[in-house]
This record gives structure tokens, C-alpha cells and sequence, in this order.
């Protein structure tokens, strides 16, 4: 009775990672147990209602779920435990969503009461049309997402049957020319195809795009993906010409500057929420061609507007791609319910280990304010107190020791503040991309950057994602969002490429001390600690010391 | 051996005594010691007082309470056996009796009731319900009349009265008429006649032949009646069917448009079945599912292990004064929501955990002023135990308490919310009903859960519920619930099936049990001398004996408790399973809890290390505390954030001072601290010109003159204070209000109002009658001595007359009204207020006085 995994009454699994069983644990309890926390020791499981059904969507059963758990838990298992899971696991699949040939869209039911229960709600009652039996009811074929996510939250999650639509076809091939996907990549294009629609969650730097071209073969149809910005919409293009069978011709781009709609559009967020008197005037581009698959690059920023009009888009296969699927709006639940349940999940740690992402040495630099600094933060206004402590004086001093330190290195330098990135630029004599800084200018900065003729680099948020910069091995974050775990995470990534001569990437994050920055910062670091990244904490006083 | 054979070598209770037995009370004198005493262990309540002889204790055995109390604790066959001898005729044979339960076709139709009736008639007899020989057996009077069948009462049988007894009060001539109906000869007299058509009714053949008659419709009538209630409605005008069955004696009338079917005629149609189900035998508890014991076993100790964790956390909650006990005693509604979110349960999960604890004598009302709920010395003894033993501690107070959680949250007879720990919760079935619960399991293979169902239908078998109700939601059966729910979780059960040492908390009876008395069913209900099942049937030593080998058994599956932690770089620790007690008390000082069951997950936060830092520990400790305890390096971040804490820690200090002293120059503050008499004004220097005192500055002033300085008093905003003659003040007050004597004098406008509404009453109460008029004082109120109002009021009542009274409300108010006094009584009079036009009472005392009416004085 030693095995690797600890039941805890709150529903999280622990799994001991040096277990010898560990692995094989991990393996029966992944289907059904969300990973939460992975740092050294210790990995955390949930356990959720949305987890079982997932489970039972992807054909397991409560009886493996209970062995699974049984199996390899090191102490007996609450029996209400059991039981709970067992009940949860029973009620999906009660309710069916089915294409009726007469009337479209079903919703059947086995079990007369419960729909009989979820018909009298409120909430249910606008998104279903008349009933056809006793067990059925027809449901619009547009309230398909809508319906699904009513029901999931009224506890009774329907057992979608109804298929997917191909899509216009489109012949897409994979070129695989001294190179090829990696295991982890095709292991999730699999998941991802076998499932239908869901959400791959990949450390930055991993090849979320290679993901992305892959199921794009599988799927050989007209594809729509969504991006962040611009560059990234670049990125992609050129990823794809690159990586596949497609010609520039064949991918559109779909921005504020272009309106191409070709069999591969490349939109980005921020067109789609565009609001012109009221109407969103480029969601329409959704209805614009028969899509096969629907791409969401970074899927943990997708905007309320795209959510709702995702729901409308059930019928079509959706990929949703993260690094780090944590919202501080805490609306990952939407992500599950619309986008589709997580399909592959990989640690940082591990695609770390197979060398796919560069390890990091993450330090936290601690700076003390000075004592005129401190007065001055004392009587700050609340709301002013972060932007004040986040751009001391002291902080310039110490990216400047780092700058120095790393002399020779492809160095970023990332921050929130533009005054702040300014002054920095300056004293660095290094450009600065914020955001009215152009697309083409900014692609400018980006290349010499790539080229190795900058060498350091001060960016704004505009930044975060989607950017990729191989050779940048170190990176200064003097001040952030606040507490964003994502964006720490994001921010880490920029340095996470595989480095051509395999060396250690360098991440620091420049903290005043005795302050909400500290706070923010232990906040945002959470994610990436729970990812198994330690951070190493160094005082300013000892940089600079080491520096003279 | 047939049962009859049996019963008859052996009878259960009565000895083979030549005479057969004329009452109870020479029934008790034939039996022995032995079966005395087995009666009086089965009664209890006989002996209390102990009576002074046989008859005595006869005629209490015949009383209706106790004979109520010992029906209440039969078995349903036992039960079934009393209330077929209370239908059958007084005294009854045992073959008679055995035809009521196994019906007409006797031992060989239903040899199972007549393999039983020999054990409940034993039972019957050995509590002295039934008494006599085979041949006469004798229900106790009290007994039969209250399990007689009547209109009030009807009987769980379904059975009306006899032939006798429904035609007591008809005529003869009717009864004469329905012989010559069904064919009799008609006889002389009434009682021959009910004979004659009892007999009739009594004989299967003849009565088959009289029904075989009858129409359709008769029949169907009788056979909606058959099975009870045997009453029925008739219009004064009966249908011919019903016609048919009146005429016959069939259906007898008792009153006016009802009729009843004899208790013969329904026994016939019946083939002779008093009951329409005969439950010889306890239904055999079932199972569920079958687990392998060591699964059980294991899964009720990681439960066990729980509890033990549980109430450990419930106390520490509330280490540093627990809830208030409310007025009326218990645990207020709110802070039992505030413990079951502590607890992170629900709230009946709570209410058992602080019951178990308080039952457990872990934890009690201190009975300070503001009385409390605290742990006790005993908890603290407690803890000292080892696992297993704090458990069995916990299950043994479990097993024997009264005091029932599960009907925390509901209401008592008065509707008042019953509280946790709170009064009313005492119900003494339940630690029977309890262990009752726990030998069924016991009886069961190892690893076999039983369906809740059939536990509920057995224990309402071996006890019926009060009126024979089988919906399940009586006290018994709820209280087996609870049983079985609480059992689970306390560890008891794991699975639900019994676990070895919850088996061995019930001590080695169920183990040597005889042979099955039942179809699948390892424990008899009752065999010859069975102990009586009233509370713990354990005596003291058995149920440590019982308790120390549970614990036994129970210790090697409790988790060894650990003494290290993995530190891990996110700032949590995760201890893989339970903590030695030092290391979990510093650890949960040290940091947050975050998630509990097998491990525990614990998260260092500033606040959780700040805490660690006000409890007394330094950094450095807290260094060497975690490199000790973890298994592996302590991470750097975590290392900086006690550091960091620590920093901090304690850089501003707070105190308290009640004045201080200052001045420029320090050599003066340093001779006032030489100076010896100085001692007593308890002064500490804080900074080179500043001293703290803990004397109030009045003091500190007297005490610096008399050492010769000449020290000046100082505003909170740091002025010299001009010290001026002690001046005491209160508070700003207001002046007090007069109190006048009476009422206010009225004001002009209030007088011309009243005047106006006088006259209007005057007008009002002379006006329509004319023999009305105004008091011979004219306008004073009449005066007149108690005495004289008293006398003059009870003429007034005799008479009938009308009086003017002087009264004074309670306001104090004054008026004069024309009453018709109709009573006067405890010094209040009724009567008739004409000025108001209503039925008023007024108090004799606020009488001021009485006048005749004008025009009746002369």
C-alpha cells in the first residue's frame, strides 16, 4: 500500500513524481484529472465535474476512473469520494445531441426527469424549439454551443452526437523536408483529430504552430485562424508557406490593413472585435466560406465577442492553442465548454528535458527603493502606488548591470510603462517597440534583432505573444500587467527557442522590495512555478557589487 | 417433534403443574427463579419498586402502562401471536390459536408459522402477557382489551366484532328473523340464537354452502370488507345484494347506516387467517455488495483516521474559546454554519462531529459567566493516546450515547430548532438501535454491505413501530440510518460492511451465535434465553476488553505518522501523509493549509511566517525547522520569504504607557532614573529625552514635586497645561422634566374640545332615552365610600338598573358615565355603558363614586 498518488478530500490527486509508479499513474489518471501544479516534487490533479465528463466523452467509465484512483492511491479512498465520482460520471450521457433528419437539431434524453428538469429552467427554455416526444426536443441548429453550455452548467452535460461538418476541402500536406513533427506534436495532433475539437496547451516555444499546420493536414480543408496581432498573423503565413504544401497565394491575411479571404485566412482578434455602430462588422468573416477547422492561436486571450460567436460555430472542428491556459478572469471553463476540453497537455519541465525548449534560470532581482522613494510610495495614491514602485530609479540601474553583464547576447528587455521604456531605451541606446510603433517598423526592429545587428531590444506588451525571436536568450522584465501569471509565463517564452549552440536562456524580473510590486511579482510567478521553474532571488546591492 | 409435541413437553414458561393456573398471579408462583427473572429483565419497569409479592407484582404486570411498554418491545410475530389470541375466544387453545396465524390449513399448510408459534407464545409467556396451559391460554386482560378489535381502535387484523357482540343490543325477534334466514331453527331465547349463528358461521361447510347462494354483488362486498376495516356505509334503503347479506346475519348493523362484518364470517372468508400477512420470521437482511475485507478494513481506517484528524481540528478551532452556549443551551445556528465551514463540511457532518466530541467527553460548556464551549482535561489526555485507542474512544462513546446528532436542525414538539449540544437531542433507543444495527452486520459474511431497506425492514420487524406503520420514517428507523450513516463515517463500516475492528467493538458474542434462526440469517431474534437487547448489552469490562482489541486490530492499518515534509520552490510543502504531532502543530503555525485528506498541502505565505514570527520563533529557527523536517534542499524563494518577513518582523514596536516624561536635557531624566524613590512611578526611558511611566500623569506629577522637580502638565498636543482647582463635572445632562401630580392642567383648546365632546356624549346617552339624566351632583363626580359603591353597584345588578359613576382611567383622566352594571366580579364590574353604547368593565377601585339617575330620585 505505498502507491504514488494521495487522495485529498478536496478532490485534488498528489502524485509523487519520483514514484517509481509515477508514470504510469499519470498515464490512468490524466484522462480524467486536470493537472494543476507541476513544480519539483509534487504534482497536483484535479479532479472537476468538467474532467469526468471529458472522460466519459473520450469513452471512459466511472469503473476505470474509481481503479485508476483505487490502484495507485497510497491511503484508502474516501468511500463519498467514489461514489461522488461515480454519480458525476453517471449523469453525462443522459442528454444526447443528435441530427434528426426531420427536425434538425435533438436534444434526447433517457431519462425522462432530468429532461423534464432542464426544460423548466430559464435559462434552457429560449434555446429549444418544440418538443417532438416525450424524450425529445428540437434545439436551433445556431444554439448548439449556447445549449451545451447551459446544460454543462446546470449540471447535466449533453453527449454531443451530432457531428462535424468537412468544410469546403482544400488540400493541405505537410512538407516534411529535414524536418518532422515531434512526437509530442503529432501525439497532440492525434488527440486533437481523435477528439474533434479542443484545446492543445504547449509551453511557449514547443512548436504550437507546427500543431496548428498539422491538424490542418489532417483536417484538408479551408481553414480560418485566429491571431493575436499582426506579426503574428506574419508569422504564421510564413510558418505555413514554409512548413506546408500551401503557397503565399493560397493564405489570406485578414487585418487592419488587408482584407484577403483566401482558403486559409489569417485573422487577427482585434479586427474581429472591431465595433462599428453597435454591429461587429467582420464577424460575418466566420460565414464568409465553409470552414473546415477554425484555428484560436493563444485561445487564453480570446475576447468575449469571439466567445459568443463561437458558440455559434459548434458544428465546425475548433483547435484552440496556449501555453498557458490560465485566465485572471477565471473564464477557462468558457474555453473548455466552447472551444472544446483539453485535448494534449504538456509540462514545461518535460518538453524541457527532451530538449525542445531551452532551460531558463529564472531570477527574481530584488531592488531596495531609496529612502526618498520609499516616502514617496508611502503617500501614493492607491492606484498610483504599482506605477510607482514598478518604475524606480533603481531598476534602470540594475537593467543596466544586466545589459552590461550579458554584453554580446540577443538581450529584450520588456516592461509596461512606455516613460519608462523610453528613458531605458535611451540610456541602453537601444530601440524601443511599444505600441505606436508600426508594423513595419516594428518588423524592421524584429528582423535586425533576428540578424544579431540590435542587440538589446526594449519592448512593451505589444510584445508578449506570438513574437518569435530564436536567438533572444535573456530577457529583463522591469515591470508587468500587474499580477499576470500568463504574461509572466508569455514573457518567459520569448526566450524559451531552443538556442542554436543549446545554452541556457536567462529570464529576470527586476522587483522593488517592500512593495506590491513583490506581491504581484510572487502572483505572477505562480504559474511558472507551479510549471516546476524556481526562481533563484538575488538582492540588487549583490548585482551591482558584482558589477564594479 | 411436532411443534404442537414440542410446545407441549416443554412449555416455555408454565411449569407441569398438576392444577392448571385460575390468574397471572398463580401463573407467577408456578414458574421458577429463572423464569422470573427472565421476565423481569424483559420488564424492568415491574421491579421498580420492587413489588412485595407475587400478586403484587401481578396486578403491576396487568397494568396498562407497563403492559403497553412490554406490546411496544414485542417482535411482529410475537406481536401478531397477542393480537390473534385478543380475536380468538378468552381462553383460547393452543390449536385454536395456532389456526388464527396459520389458518385453516393448520401446521401442514404453513409449517413455518407453526415452527414459530412454540418461540412467541414462549416470549408472551415469559413477559406475562399470556398465562395458562395449552388447553387455556389466557391473554392478560389488559393486553386483550387494548388489542381487541373495536370501532375506535381497530385492530392491525382488520377485524370487527364477533356475532356476539354485534348483536348484543337488537331485538329478539330480529335475531330470530335472521336464524330462520339462513335457515336455523328458530330457539327460545336471544343467547341460544347467537349461538346457534355463531356456530353456523364458525363451521367452513356450512357457511360455503350458505355463501354459495349468495348473488355476485354480495360477495363483492364482502370481499372489500374481508381484509379490514370491516365497516361499511348502508342508505336506510340497502340494495337488494345488501338486503341479502343483512338478512343473513352476514353484515350485522351497529349503528344507524353502518354495518360491520362479524369477525366469524370474516374469518371464514379468510380461511381462518387473523392477519393478513403472517410474518413468522425475520426478513433476511440483504446484500448489497460484496467487497474483500481487507478493502473494507482499510477504507474504514483511513475513515477512523479522519475522525481522529477531524475532531483534533474541530477542538484546536476552538482552542482559543469555542462558540458561546446559547441561553437555553446548545450551539447557535450561526456558529455551527462558522464550524462547518471551518471544517469545510456540511453542516449535519459538523453537528456529528461536535456531538461525538461532546459524547466523547472531549469537550464541554465551561459554566464561566460567559459560558463557553471548550475542549476538556480529558481531551488533552486524549491526545496523549495512541491513534488506535483515541479511536475506540470515540466509537465506544459513539456506541453507548443517547444523544442523537441527526436531529440537529429539526424541530421539537414545541417547534423550537433543536441545536447542536443543545437540549432535546437525548433519545434513549438509540444506542439499542445502534448496536442492533451493528450485530445485523456482524452477522453478515466479512466484506458484505447490506441494503438499507432490509436493515430497516428487520429492525421494524423485531420492533414494530407504533401502530404498525411501515413508511420508515418512525424514530427507530430513522435512528438505524443515522446508524448506519454515522458507522461509515466514523470507520466503523468502510464500504459499508463492517470492518474487523468495528466487528470487534461489539465484544465476541455475534461470533459464538447458534445456528441461523432464519433463511439466511446467522443471529436469532430470540431463542430461549436471549439477552435483552437495552442499550450497551455490554458490561463495563466487556467493552474494554472489546474496545483494546478493536484498537489492536486497528493500530497497524493507521497511517505511521511522518516526520518530514517535501519543500517544493512554489512555497508549498506537501506532508505525504499524517505529521508527527510537533511537526503538524509548527507546520500549521507556519503556514496555511490548502488541501487535506491523505496529505496534507500546506502554503508559506508573509502571513502565515508573520504568524510564525509573533508565536515566538525566530528566523533562524524557522531556518533550522525546515532544514530538518524536509527531505529535500529548502528552496531559495522560500529561505527569502521568512527572511523577508523576518526583516520586518517587529521593527516598530507598540506598548503601553499611561504618561511619560520629557525634557531637553537628558542629565535631569538620567538623575530622575538614579533616584531611588523614583522606583514606584515605574519609569522607562524610550529615547535619550524621553521617559514612559506607568503611573497616570496625576501621579507622575505628585511624585516628580516630591522629588523636588517641579514638573508642568502637557495637552495631547504638547501646550503647558494651567493647572487650576480640581473642578469635577458630569457629562453635558439636560434638566429633568416635571413630574406633575395627576395630569396636566388642560390648556384652553384642549378644554373646549373636551367640553364639546362631553356634551356630544351627553347628548348622545340622554337624547334617545329619555329616562336618562345628569347625576343628582350635577357635573362633580359623584363620591361615595368603597363600601357604599360596592353595595349600591350589586343592587344595581339585582335590580337591573342604571347607575352614573364617577371613573378615572388609567390615564388618570376623569368622566362620569351611565352604566347598567350586569356583574361585578374579583373587583372588576360589567356593564352596560350607555354613554359609550357597549359592554365595558371597569376596575371597582377607579370608582370614585355612585349616583342613582336623576329621575329615579324622588
Amino acid at each position: 500500500m505505498s502507491g504514488p498518488l494521495i487522495v485529498q478530500s478536496d478532490k485534488t490527486l498528489l502524485l509523487e513524481v519520483d514514484h517509481e509508479q509515477a508514470d504510469d499513474c499519470r498515464r490512468a489518471i490524466a484522462p480524467f484529472a486536470e493537472l494543476e501544479r507541476a513544480p519539483e516534487h509534487i504534482h497536483t490533479y484535479r479532479v472537476t465535474p468538467l474532467g469526468l465528463w471529458n472522460a466519459r466523452a473520450a469513452g471512459h467509465d466511472a469503473e476505470q476512473v474509481v481503479d485508476a484512483l483505487v490502484q495507485y492511491s497510497r491511503y484508502p479512498v474516501p468511500h463519498a469520494l467514489l461514489v461522488d465520482i461515480a454519480e458525476t460520471m453517471d449523469r453525462y450521457g443522459r442528454l444526447t445531441l443528435t441530427k434528426h433528419p426531420a427536425h434538425g437539431l435533438v436534444l434526447t434524453t433517457t431519462d425522462r426527469p432530468v429532461l423534464e428538469e432542464v426544460l423548466r429552467s430559464k435559462r434552457i427554455a429560449p434555446l429549444v424549439g418544440a418538443r417532438i416526444d416525450p424524450d425529445s426536443v428540437a434545439v436551433h441548429p445556431s444554439e448548439r454551443g449556447q445549449i451545451k453550455q447551459t446544460l454543462l452548467k446546470l449540471g447535466w452535460p449533453a453527449e454531443d452526437l451530432a457531428g462535424y461538418v468537412d468544410g469546403e476541402a482544400h488540400p493541405i500536406e505537410l512538407r516534411e523536408d529535414g524536418w518532422s513533427l515531434r512526437a509530442y506534436q503529432k501525439q497532440a495532433v492525434e488527440n486533437f483529430w481523435h477528439g474533434g475539437s479542443g484545446v492543445v496547451v504547449l509551453p511557449c516555444g514547443a512548436g504550437k504552430t507546427l500543431v496548428g499546420a498539422g491538424s490542418m493536414a489532417q483536417a484538408k480543408a479551408t481553414t480560418l485562424i485566429l491571431v493575436t496581432n499582426t506579426v503574428s498573423a506574419r508569422q504564421w503565413k510564413h510558418e505555413l508557406v514554409k512548413r506546408t504544401s500551401l503557397t503565399e497565394d493560397e493564405i489570406g491575411e485578414y487585418s487592419g490593413t488587408k482584407k484577403e479571404i483566401r482558403p486559409v485566412t489569417i485573422a487577427t482578434y482585434q479586427v474581429l472585435t472591431t465595433k462599428r455602430k453597435g454591429v461587429y462588422p467582420h464577424l460575418e468573416l466566420f460565414d464568409s466560406r465553409d470552414w473546415g477547422l477554425i484555428v484560436y492561436d493563444e485561445v487564453h486571450l480570446l475576447p468575449a465577442p469571439v466567445f459568443k460567436f463561437t458558440a455559434d460555430l459548434q458544428a465546425r472542428r475548433r483547435l484552440g492553442l496556449t501555453a498557458t491556459l490560465v485566465r485572471e478572469d477565471g473564464r477557462e471553463s468558457d474555453v473548455f465548454s466552447l472551444i472544446g476540453p483539453k485535448r494534449f497537455d504538456a509540462p514545461w519541465k518535460e518538453i524541457e528535458a527532451q530538449g525542445y525548449i531551452a532551460p531558463a534560470d529564472c531570477v527574481e532581482v530584488r531592488v531596495n527603493l531609496t529612502d526618498s522613494e520609499r516616502l514617496a510610495y508611502a503617500t501614493a495614491e492607491t492606484e498610483e502606488k504599482y506605477r510607482f514602485c514598478a518604475t524606480t530609479d533603481t531598476k534602470r540601474k540594475v537593467t543596466e548591470a544586466l545589459v552590461r553583464r550579458f554584453a554580446g547576447q540577443q538581450i529584450l528587455v520588456i516592461g509596461q510603462y512606455i516613460d519608462q521604456l523610453d528613458e531605458l531605451g535611451e540610456h541602453l541606446g537601444a530601440p524601443v517597440i511599444k505600441g505606436e510603433t508600426s508594423n513595419a517598423q516594428r518588423e524592421k526592429l524584429f528582423d535586425a534583432f533576428r540578424e544579431g545587428e540590435i542587440s538589446v531590444l526594449v519592448v512593451s506588451k505589444v510584445a508578449n505573444f506570438s513574437i518569435d525571436l530564436p536567438e533572444a536568450t535573456v530577457a529583463i522584465q522591469v515591470s508587468g500587467t500587474f499580477g499576470s501569471r500568463q504574461e509572466e509565463a508569455q514573457r518567459l517564452g520569448r526566450v524559451l527557442r531552443p538556442k542554436a549552440d543549446g545554452h541556457q536562456a536567462h529570464f529576470y524580473s527586476v522587483v522593488a522590495r517592500d512593495t506590491i510590486d513583490q506581491d504581484f511579482a510572487a502572483h505572477r510567478q505562480r504559474f511558472l512555478a507551479e510549471q516546476g521553474y524556481a526562481y533563484r532571488i538575488m538582492d540588487a546591492d549583490e548585482l551591482l557589487a558584482g558589477e564594479s | 417433534m411436532t411443534p404442537e409435541a414440542h410446545s407441549r413437553k416443554e412449555p416455555p414458561a408454565a411449569d407441569p403443574a398438576p392444577a392448571a393456573p385460575r390468574s397471572l398471579a398463580e401463573a407467577l408462583r408456578a414458574r421458577d427463579d429463572a423464569s422470573l427473572a427472565a421476565l423481569l429483565r424483559a420488564r424492568p419497569d415491574l421491579i421498580t419498586p420492587v413489588p412485595t409479592d407475587l400478586a403484587q407484582l401481578a396486578a403491576r404486570a396487568a397494568t396498562r402502562a407497563s403492559v403497553v411498554r412490554a406490546l411496544e418491545r414485542l417482535d411482529r410475530f410475537a406481536l401478531q401471536t397477542a393480537q390473534a389470541l385478543a380475536v380468538a375466544a378468552d381462553p383460547a387453545t393452543y390449536d385454536e390459536l395456532l389456526g388464527l396465524l396459520a389458518g385453516d390449513g393448520g401446521p401442514e399448510a404453513d409449517p413455518v408459522t407453526a415452527e414459530a408459534l412454540p418461540r412467541a407464545l414462549g416470549t408472551l409467556r415469559e413477559q406475562a402477557l399470556v398465562w395458562g396451559t395449552d388447553e387455556r391460554l389466557r391473554l392478560v386482560r389488559t393486553a386483550r382489551e387494548m388489542l381487541a378489535p373495536s370501532p375506535q381502535h381497530p385492530s392491525p387484523t382488520g377485524l370487527g366484532p364477533t356475532v356476539a357482540e354485534a348483536t348484543a343490543g337488537m331485538s329478539p325477534g330480529r335475531v330470530q328473523e335472521i336464524l330462520t334466514a339462513t335457515g336455523l331453527p328458530t330457539t327460545h331465547d336471544a343467547v341460544s340464537a347467537v349461538a346457534a349463528l355463531t356456530a353456523l358461521f364458525t363451521d367452513r361447510a356450512r357457511t360455503s354452502a350458505l355463501l354459495a347462494t349468495a348473488p355476485a354483488e354480495s360477495l363483492d362486498v364482502l370481499s372489500r370488507l374481508v381484509w379490514g376495516p370491516p365497516y361499511g356505509q348502508v342508505t336506510p334503503r340497502p340494495a337488494p345484494h345488501l338486503r341479502w347479506l343483512l338478512d343473513r346475519g352476514l353484515l350485522l348493523p351497529t349503528a344507524p347506516g353502518t354495518v360491520v362484518l362479524p369477525r366469524e364470517v370474516a374469518l371464514h372468508l379468510r380461511s381462518g387467517h387473523a392477519h393478513r400477512r403472517t410474518e413468522p420470521l425475520p426478513p433476511a437482511v440483504e446484500t448489497a455488495a460484496t467487497h474483500r475485507p481487507q478493502g473494507v478494513d482499510a477504507s474504514a481506517a483511513g475513515q477512523a483516521y479522519t475522525a481522529l484528524a477531524t475532531i483534533e481540528e474541530l477542538l484546536r478551532d476552538w482552542d482559543e474559546g469555542g462558540p458561546l452556549v446559547l441561553r437555553a443551551g446548545g450551539l447557535s445556528v450561526r456558529d455551527l454554519k462558522r464550524t462547518a465551514v471551518a471544517l469545510d463540511l456540511p453542516e449535519p457532518a459538523a453537528a456529528f462531529w461536535v456531538e461525538l466530541a461532546y459524547a466523547a467527553g472531549l469537550l464541554a460548556s465551561d459554566s464561566e459567566v460567559d459560558e463557553r464551549y471548550a475542549a476538556t482535561p480529558a481531551y488533552d489526555e486524549w491526545r496523549e493516546l495512541p491513534p488506535a485507542e483515541r479511536w475506540t474512544r470515540l466509537a465506544t462513546a459513539w456506541l453507548t450515547a443517547t444523544r442523537t446528532p441527526g436531529l440537529v436542525g429539526g424541530r421539537d414538539a414545541k417547534d423550537r430548532t433543536l441545536s447542536a449540544l443543545g437540549p432535546g437531542l437525548d433519545r434513549s433507543a438509540a444506542p439499542e438501535v445502534r448496536h442492533r444495527v451493528l450485530e445485523l452486520l456482524a452477522a453478515l459474511p466479512e466484506g458484505a454491505a447490506p441494503t438499507t431497506e432490509s436493515i430497516l425492514a428487520r429492525l421494524s420487524w423485531e420492533r414494530p413501530p407504533r401502530g404498525d406503520r411501515t413508511t420508515g420514517d418512525d424514530l427507530r428507523s430513522r435512528l438505524a440510518r443515522w446508524a448506519l450513516s454515522e458507522a461509515e463515517t466514523l470507520g466503523v463500516t468502510g464500504r459499508g460492511a463492517l470492518s474487523a475492528h468495528g466487528r470487534a467493538l461489539l465484544g465476541p458474542h455475534p461470533d459464538q451465535s447458534p445456528p441461523p434462526a432464519g433463511p439466511g440469517d446467522k443471529l436469532p431474534v430470540h431463542h430461549r434465553h436471549h439477552r435483552p437487547v437495552h442499550g450497551d448489552p455490554l458490561t463495563a469490562a466487556e467493552r474494554t476488553a472489546a474496545a483494546s482489541h478493536a484498537a489492536r486490530l486497528l493500530a497497524p492499518l493507521l497511517p505511521e505518522p511522518l516526520d518530514h515534509v517535501l519543500l517544493q520552490a512554489d512555497l508549498t510543502a506537501v506532508a505525504p501523509g499524517p505529521l508527527e504531532r510537533p511537526l503538524a502543530e509548527v507546520l500549521g503555525v507556519l503556514a496555511d493549509i490548502e488541501s487535506k485528506g491523505g496529505a496534507t498541502v500546506y502554503r508559506f505565505t508573509p502571513a502565515s511566517v508573520r504568524r510564525a514570527l509573533d508565536a515566538g520563533r525566530s528566523a533562524a529557527d524557522l531556518h533550522a525547522f525546515l532544514a530538518t523536517h524536509s527531505r529535500t534542499p529548502v528552496p531559495q524563494p522560500l529561505s527569502y520569504l521568512i527572511d523577508d518577513v523576518a526583516r520586518r518582523h517587529g521593527h516598530l514596536r507598540v506598548g503601553a504607557a499611561s504618561a511619560y516624561v520629557r525634557c531637553d536635557d537628558d542629565a535631569v531624566l538620567n538623575e530622575i532614573l538614579a533616584d531611588k524613590r523614583a522606583a514606584s512611578l515605574r519609569l522607562r526611558r524610550l529615547a535619550p529625552t524621553v521617559l514612559a511611566a506607568q503611573t497616570d500623569p496625576a501621579s507622575l506629577l505628585d511624585g516628580l514635586r516630591s522629588l523636588g522637580f517641579a514638573p508642568a502638565a502637557e495637552s495631547a498636543e504638547g501646550d503647558v497645561l494651567i493647572a487650576r482647582a480640581h473642578t469635577h463635572r458630569t457629562p453635558p445632562r439636560t434638566a429633568p422634566a416635571p413630574v406633575p401630580d395627576g395630569p396636566p392642567a388642560p390648556d384652553a383648546a384642549l378644554l373646549t374640545a373636551a367640553l364639546r365632546a362631553i356634551r356630544a356624549g351627553d347628548l348622545a346617552a340622554t337624547a334617545p332615552r329619555k329616562s336618562g339624566g345628569v347625576p343628582a351632583t350635577g357635573g362633580e363626580l359623584p363620591r361615595t365610600s368603597a363600601a357604599e359603591t360596592l353595595a349600591t353597584v350589586q343592587a344595581a345588578v339585582l335590580t337591573g338598573g342604571s347607575l352614573w359613576i364617577g371613573y378615572v382611567n388609567a390615564e388618570g383622566a376623569a368622566s362620569q358615565r351611565l352604566i347598567a352594571p350586569v356583574r361585578v366580579e374579583g373587583g372588576f364590574v360589567t356593564a352596560y355603558d350607555h354613554t359609550a353604547d357597549e359592554v365595558r368593565t371597569y376596575a371597582l377601585h377607579r370608582i370614585t363614586g355612585v349616583a342613582e339617575p336623576a329621575d329615579e330620585q324622588p
